[in-house]
C-alpha cells in the first residue's frame, strides 16, 4: 500500500499493513491505551521538575514512529521511523534529567541505540549490496552470503529487543523514563525489534541462514535465565520489572528459534507453534508488563518511593493497585487461567513436539532440557514476583511514606484495571486469540494446525476454579455465621509488639537463591559496626550487598575503556577543533561524493 | 447409554468419591502411624487426621489483624486449585472418561498447583511475620530447583506416549528404564514438593527450621482445616503420580483389569507412605544448604530418564 509517493532516494515513502503489521499495530495500541490514560496522572507529580509539552509530544511522536517501524515497507522508511522512535524515547528517558542517574541512563541508553542502528544499517545495506532492493518484500538471501547480513541486522535487533548479550542499557533505561514511557518501552518499543525479526528471519524467505534457530534458541535460553536471576537480585521496582523485560524476550526468542527449527526440518507444526507462541507471548507480556509498570509507577506516585525495602503493607492503602498488580505478578509467571500460562504453555507444546519429531537425539534430548529450562524460569519468575508482591503490598509498612499512601487518582486505578481485565480474558479466551494468530501463521503453511495443536480445556478449568472458590467461600461463610472469626495481633512469640523491621527483607528473601547462582556474578556482603564500643555495643549496624555480573566488570567495562583510550588517541586528531582541518573534511567528501556519482 | 455402562461410570464415581474424601486423610494417618512405630510409640489413632478436621471446624478462627484479602482467600484457592487437580490427575490409575485426556496435560495441572503455591508464599508475607518470610522464601528456592525435574520426568515419560497428557501418559506402556529413573525421581521431587524429610521436618518444636508450616504458621480453624485437607490432596497427587510412574516398569501394569490396577495403585501408595515414614525415622533433616545437592539427585535422574527417551524415540 502507497500511501504517500514522495520520492526518497530509491526507495518510496511506502507502508505496507499484513496481519503481522496489524498484530504489532494491535499490540501497541492495547499497551498504549492504558499508558496514555494513565499519564495525566502520573506526571501530575514530576510537573515540577519535568516539562510536560515536551513529555507529551515525544510519547505522540513514540507512539507513531512505533506504528511507522511496523508499517514501513522499505528499509529506508524504516530505518527513519526507527530513529525517530529511538530519539523520541531518548528525549523521554532524560526527561527526569535534574536527577544524576536520569542523565547517565539516557547516555547508556543513547549509545545502545546508536550501536544498534549502525549494526542494523551495515546489514541493510549488505542486503541492498546483495538484492539490489531496499524493499523488503524484494530481499530473497539465502546460501552461505546470508549468514554475514543477517547476524548484523540479527545485531542491531537484539541490541533494541534487549536479548543477553546486549541487555545491558535496558535495565538502566527503562526504568529512568516516567512510568508510562517505561511501561510503553518495556511492553512495546522492544517488540519491534521481534516484530522485525520475524518479518526477515521466520515468516518469509527474506533470510534463509539454518545457523539463525539455535543461535536464537540459546541466546533466548540464557536471555530468560539470565533476566529473571537478576530481577530477582534487584530492589528498585522498576529495575526489576526491566530485567523481567530481558526474560520475556528471551522466551519469545526461544519461540521464534523452535519456529525456525521446525522450518529446518520440514516440520511445519513445530514451525507454527514457535510463531504462534512468540506472537502470543509478545501480546501478553505488552499487557502485562505495561501493567505491573504502571503499577509501579502508581506506587512510586503515591509513596514517592521506589525502593521496595522501604514500602509494605499497600494493600489496605492501595487495593485497586495491589489487585491489579497480583493479576499481573500471576500473569507473567505464567499462572493459569491467566494469559501468560497459554502463550508458554505453546512453547512447552513446541518444545515437546521438538523431542518427539526432532531429527537427532542431541536435538530432542535438548528440547526435553529447554522443558525444564523454562520450568526453571518460571520457578524464579514466581520466586521474584512474590518478593516484590510481597515486600512492597504485603506486611508492615517499612517506612512513613508507605504508612501514609493513599490510592492513585481514578484515571490511574482505570489504566491497570483495564490490562488486569485482558490478562484475564485473553487466557480464558485463548483459542479466539489462536484463531487471530491462524491468520499469521497461515502464510507458513496449513492453518487449521494450530487449532489442533491447542488442547487444553482452560476456559472449563478457569470455571470449574471460579465455582470451586465461589463455593468454599459460600461455605466458610455459612460457617462464619455461627462462628466468626477474630481479629488478633500476628504471632509475636510473646516478645512484644512486632515492628517493621522485623519482616523479611527483599534481600533475605532472595538471599538463598542468589547464594546458588553466584557463579555468574559476584555477590559480596559489606557488614560495617559503628560506635565507641564496636563489638558490644554498637551505635550503628550496617549491612550493604551488591552484586556485580562477570558478563560486565570482566567483558563489557575492559571493552569501553579500550574504546575510550582508542577514541583519546585517534579520534582527538581528527577532531581537533580546527576549522582548516574540518574544512579540508568537507571538501574530500565531496570530492568521494562526486566521484562515487560519476562511476 | 446401556445398563453396564452406567453400572461402570456409577462404579467410577464411587472411586472418584473414595479418592477425593477417604484417602487422602487416611495416607496421612497411615505415614503418621508408621512413623510412630519407627519411634516405638503407640501414636495417635489411624484416623487421627479425620478428627483433626472435625475440631478445626469448630474452632474460633484467628485472623491476623495485619492481614488483608490476600490470606483469607489463600486457603479457598488452595484447596479449590487441589480439588480439582485431584480429580483430574490420575493418581490412582486413569479413572475418568477418555474424553477428559486434554484436561489432565500435565503441564497444566502443575501449574495449576502452583497457582496455589503462589497465593500460599503471598499469604505467608501477608501478616508480617518473620517465620512467614522465612518459610516462603525456602519455599520458593525449593521449588525452584524441584519443578525442573518433575517437569524433564514427565516430559521422558510422555515422549514414549507421544502426548502430554497424564491419562495419555498412564494408559499406554513405558520403557521400564525410564520408568524406574523417571519414577525415582519424582518421588525425591514429590519429597521436596511436600515439605517432607530430609528436606523439611513439619515435627519440630521450632518454627524457625521449617518451610510449610512457618508459611501457615498464622492459620486456624476452618482455614487451617482448608489448608491441611489441601495438604493431604497434593500428597496423594504427588506421592501418587511417582508410584503410577514407577509401577509402570511393570509391563502389563497398564492393561490390568480396572479393579486390580486400583488395587495395585493403593497398595503401592501406602507401600511409599510407609517407607517415607521409615525414611523419616532413620534420616535426619538436611541442613538447608545441603538441600540443593539432595534435589540435584532428582535432576540427574530425570536427565538419566530423558536421555533413554531421547534416544529410543
Amino acid at each position: 500500500m502507497s500511501l504517500f509517493p514522495w520520492f526518497l532516494g530509491d526507495a518510496g515513502f511506502t507502508f505496507a499493513v499484513d496481519p503481522l503489521s496489524c498484530w504489532f499495530l494491535a499490540i501497541i495500541g492495547v499497551a498504549g491505551l492504558p499508558a496514555l490514560i494513565f499519564a495525566p496522572g502520573y506526571l501530575q507529580h514530576l510537573r515540577h521538575r519535568v516539562s510536560l509539552s515536551l513529555v507529551w509530544v515525544a510519547l505522540i511522536l513514540l507512539m507513531i514512529s512505533m506504528a511507522g517501524v511496523v508499517m514501513a515497507a522499505n528499509a529506508i522508511l524504516f530505518l527513519v521511523a526507527w530513529e525517530v522512535m529511538a530519539l523520541s524515547s531518548f528525549a523521554l528517558v532524560t526527561a527526569d534529567h535534574e536527577r544524576r542517574d536520569s542523565r547517565r541512563a539516557a547516555i547508556i541508553y543513547l549509545g545502545a541505540t546508536r550501536a544498534g542502528t549502525a549494526f542494523l544499517m551495515i546489514g541493510f545495506l549488505w542486503a541492498h549490496h546483495l538484492t539490489g532492493s531496499w524493499v523488503f518484500s524484494e530481499w530473497g538471501i539465502s546460501g552461505t552470503g546470508a549468514l554475514a547480513p543477517a547476524l548484523l541486522i540479527f545485531a542491531g535487533l537484539a541490541t533494541k529487543a534487549g536479548c543477553w548479550p546486549f541487555h545491558l542499557w535496558l535495565p538502566i533505561a527503562h526504568p529512568a523514563a516516567p512510568a508510562p514511557v517505561s511501561a510503553l518501552m518495556s511492553g512495546v518499543m522492544i517488540k519491534t525489534a521481534i516484530y522485525v525479526m520475524i518479518r526477515l528471519f521466520v515468516l518469509d524467505n527474506h533470510f534463509v541462514v539454518p545457523l539463525l534457530g539455535p543461535i536464537l534458541l540459546v541466546l533466548g535460553a540464557i536471555s530468560a535465565f539470565w533476566g529473571v536471576l537478576f530481577a530477582l537480585l534487584q530492589h528498585d521496582l522498576k529495575r526489576l520489572l526491566a530485567y523481567h523485560s530481558v526474560e520475556n524476550i528471551g522466551i519469545i526468542l526461544m519461540g521464534l528459534g523452535v519456529s525456525l527449527l521446525g522450518r529446518q526440518h520440514h516440520l511445519p507444526l513445530l514451525e507454527q507453534l514457535g510463531l504462534a507462541a512468540a506472537l502470543f507471548h509478545t501480546l501478553n507480556h505488552a499487557i502485562f508488563k505495561s501493567l505491573l509498570f504502571l503499577g509501579a509507577g502508581a506506587v512510586d506516585a503515591c509513596t514517592h518511593l521506589r525502593d521496595i525495602e522501604k514500602l509494605g503493607g499497600l494493600v489496605h492503602r492501595m487495593p485497586w493497585t495491589t489487585g491489579a498488580f497480583v493479576t499481573g505478578s500471576a500473569a507473567i509467571c505464567a499462572l493459569p487461567p491467566l494469559n501468560g500460562f497459554a502463550s508458554e504453555w505453546l512453547l512447552y507444546q513446541g518444545f515437546f513436539k521438538l523431542a518427539m519429531d526432532g531429527p537427532s537425539v542431541g536435538l530432542r534430548f535438548g528440547a526435553l532440557l529447554l522443558m525444564g529450562w523454562l520450568a526453571l524460569i518460571g520457578a524464579l519468575a514466581i520466586a521474584c514476583f512474590v518478593k516484590a508482591v510481597g515486600v512492597v503490598f504485603l506486611g508492615n509498612p517499612r517506612s512513613r511514606r508507605a504508612e501514609r499512601a493513599t490510592e492513585a487518582g481514578r484515571g490511574m486505578v482505570v489504566a491497570q484495571v483495564l490490562p488486569a481485565v485482558m490478562c484475564i480474558a485473553l487466557g480464558v479466551a485463548a483459542p479466539a486469540v489462536l484463531g487471530q494468530l491462524g491468520r499469521i501463521t497461515s502464510r507458513l503453511g496449513d492453518p487449521s494446525l494450530l487449532y489442533h495443536a491447542w488442547t487444553i480445556p482452560l476456559t472449563l478449568i478457569a470455571l470449574l476454579l471460579a465455582c470451586t472458590v465461589g463455593g468454599l467461600a459460600m461455605w466458610v461463610a455459612a460457617l462464619s455465621r455461627s462462628l466468626p472469626a477474630r481479629r488478633f495481633i500476628t504471632w509475636e512469640c510473646g516478645f512484644g509488639d512486632l515492628g517493621p523491621r522485623t519482616q523479611y527483607t527483599a534481600t533475605g528473601f532472595a538471599q538463598p537463591i542468589s547464594r546458588i547462582f553466584g557463579a555468574v556474578y559476584s555477590y559480596t556482603v559489606d557488614i560495617n559496626v559503628k560506635g565507641r564500643n564496636r563489638r558490644y555495643f554498637p551505635d550503628k549496624v550496617t549491612a550493604e550487598t551488591a552484586h556485580e555480573a562477570y558478563l560486565e566488570t570482566k567483558v563489557y567495562t575492559p571493552l569501553l575503556q579500550s574504546i575510550k583510550r582508542m577514541a583519546g588517541i585517534f579520534l582527538m586528531r581528527l577532531q581537533a577543533g580546527s576549522i582548516h582541518q574540518y574544512l579540508i573534511y568537507m571538501a574530500l567528501m565531496l570530492g568521494l561524493l562526486f566521484w562515487v556519482g560519476v562511476s | 447409554m446401556g445398563g453396564g455402562e452406567l453400572m461402570n461410570s456409577l462404579f467410577l464415581s464411587v472411586l472418584h468419591l473414595i479418592n477425593l474424601l477417604l484417602l487422602p486423610l487416611l495416607l496421612m494417618g497411615i505415614i503418621r502411624k508408621a512413623k510412630a512405630v519407627m519411634q516405638n510409640r503407640i501414636g495417635a489413632p489411624l484416623l487421627q487426621p479425620f478428627y483433626d478436621m472435625a475440631k478445626f471446624l469448630h474452632k474460633t478462627e484467628t485472623i491476623s489483624e495485619n492481614a488483608g484479602w490476600i490470606f483469607i482467600w489463600t486457603p479457598r484457592v488452595g484447596l479449590a486449585v487441589a480439588v480439582i487437580a485431584a480429580i483430574l490427575v490420575p493418581w490412582t490409575g486413569v479413572l475418568l472418561p477418555p474424553g477428559w485426556a486434554p484436561a489432565t496435560n500435565f503441564l497444566l495441572m502443575l501449574y495449576l498447583l502452583t497457582l496455589g503455591k503462589f497465593f500460599t508464599m503471598l499469604a505467608a508475607l501477608d501478616t508480617g511475620s518473620a517465620f512467614g518470610g522465612l518459610g516462603a522464601s525456602r519455599e520458593a528456592t525449593i521449588s525452584m530447583l524441584a519443578e525442573p525435574a518433575l517437569i524433564i520426568a514427565l516430559g521422558a515419560l510422555a515422549l514414549g506416549a507421544g502426548s502430554t497428557d497424564l491419562m495419555a501418559i498412564y494408559s499406554s506402556p513405558a520403557s521400564p528404564f525410564i520408568a524406574l529413573l523417571a519414577g525415582a525421581g519424582m518421588v525425591i521431587t514429590a519429597l521436596a514438593e511436600l515439605s517432607r524429610m530430609p528436606v523439611d521436618d513439619p515435627t519440630t518444636h521450632l518454627e524457625l527450621t521449617m518451610v510449610h508450616e512457618a508459611m501457615i504458621l498464622e492459620y486456624s480453624g476452618r482455614s487451617l482445616a482448608m489448608i491441611e485437607y489441601a495438604t493431604a490432596l497434593r500428597t496423594c497427587i504427588f506421592f501418587g503420580l511417582a508410584v503410577q510412574t514407577l509401577l509402570q516398569a511393570w509391563p502389563v501394569f497398564h492393561a490390568l483389569p480396572l479393579l486390580l490396577h486400583y488395587a495395585a495403585s493403593l497398595l503401592g501408595l501406602v507401600v511409599l507412605g510407609i517407607s517415607v515414614a521409615v525414611a523419616e525415622g532413620i534420616l535426619v533433616k538436611l541442613k538447608w544448604r545441603s538441600v540443593p545437592n539432595f534435589l540435584t539427585f532428582a535432576v540427574v535422574l530425570s536427565l538419566l530418564a530423558a536421555v533413554i527417551a531421547a534416544v529410543q524415540s
